[in-house]
């Protein structure tokens, strides 16, 4: 039997990225900076978000949409510090957040109402770094009980994000964490990749992430 | 770990590349996996396996080329001859 073949060169991702583009240009019209955190389960990501919105969400409004495997957990938690609606996405299985999920849960956002939105997505190194969701930026948060070795473990990850939160600073006096290695590893796979330290439990450092939040939210203003 | 989502949006392009009717005639679907894809390739090949082996599909054996980079791209079919040739573009833009 004679066979021929057909090239096609189809890139798998394209519906999922152009959702992800569309999400993008409706955010950029609107002045929304929206960042994607991405992480290991109990990195500590949904405890910066709580100190964010209190911190923040007066000055700055905020919506979040959050992806969990199960349950609305991380939503309820949220929804205690800010007026608005947190959107919970509950993946029943699934392993990231896809763009087409993302479009669906921003276009239940009145855009004109906010000037920042994060994405809180599934607790996950691997799937979740791949998945465009439209975001300005993908934020990796690490927290210092877990290894140092996370960077060169998960490289993706860490290679198409902007910045690097190493989160739980308090619980270094307690630990053997070699935060200076951690940071190598990080600069090793993503040398642009910037970096912060903060105890979100404690508040220390989170000034600085505050910053650069307000900083984006300006720099869109500006635009 | 969605290894089988990517493999079911595969099996969707190759639908849409050939039309339903001639989906019999595919022997092979080859597709190229980056090494950031962040795709395990031995599981989506056993995911393609799986629903290339079914209805509307023929048995179609999947074809996985590893490569640097984070490409995931459904690269060639190969069908039998004599099916209905559409030349030109790619399933996606």
């Amino acid at each position: 039997m004679s066979v021929r073949t057909i090239q096609i060169h189809g890139d798998v991702m394209a519906r999922n990225d152009a959702y992800a583009e569309r999400i993008r240009r409706r955010l950029s019209d609107a002045g929304v900076a929206a960042f994607n955190l991405i992480s290991s389960p109990g990195s500590g990501k949904t405890t910066l978000l709580e100190r964010t919105l209190e911190r923040l969400d007066r000055e700055i409004p905020i919506a979040v949409v959050t992806g969990d495997v199960q349950t609305e957990n991380d939503a309820r938690r949220l929804e205690r510090h800010t007026a608005r609606l947190v959107q919970a996405v509950v993946t029943d299985g699934g392993c990231h957040l896809d763009a087409r999920q993302i479009h669906d849960a921003v276009g239940a956002l009145d855009l004109s109402e906010i000037r920042l939105l994060f994405v809180e997505n599934v607790g996950n190194l691997v799937c979740p770094a791949t998945w465009d969701l439209g975001e300005a930026a993908k934020i990796v948060v690490l927290s210092v009980t877990e290894g140092e070795d996370k960077p060169l473990k998960y490289p993706t990850a860490f290679r198409r994000a902007r910045m690097a939160i190493f989160n739980k600073i308090d619980l270094l006096p307690y630990l053997e964490y070699d935060l200076d290695a951690a940071v190598g590893y990080a600069r090793q796979v993503n040398p642009e990749i910037e970096t912060l330290f903060v105890s979100a439990r404690t508040g220390e450092g989170m000034d600085g992430w505050y910053d650069f939040l307000r900083a984006r939210v300006a720099g869109r203003e500006a635009a | 770990m969605h290894e089988m989502s990517v493999a079911h949006e595969i099996c969707r392009m190759v639908a849409e590349r050939l039309g339903r009717d001639a989906l019999a005639d595919v022997v092979e679907v080859g597709v190229v996996v980056g090494d950031e894809a962040g795709i395990v390739a031995d599981n989506l090949e056993f995911c393609l396996e799986a629903l290339l082996s079914a209805p509307p599909f023929a048995g179609a054996r999947p074809s996985i080329e590893r490569c640097a980079g984070p490409a995931l791209r459904l690269s060639y079919l190969e069908v039998e001859d004599g099916s209905p040739e559409t030349a030109g573009a790619g399933a996606a833009a």
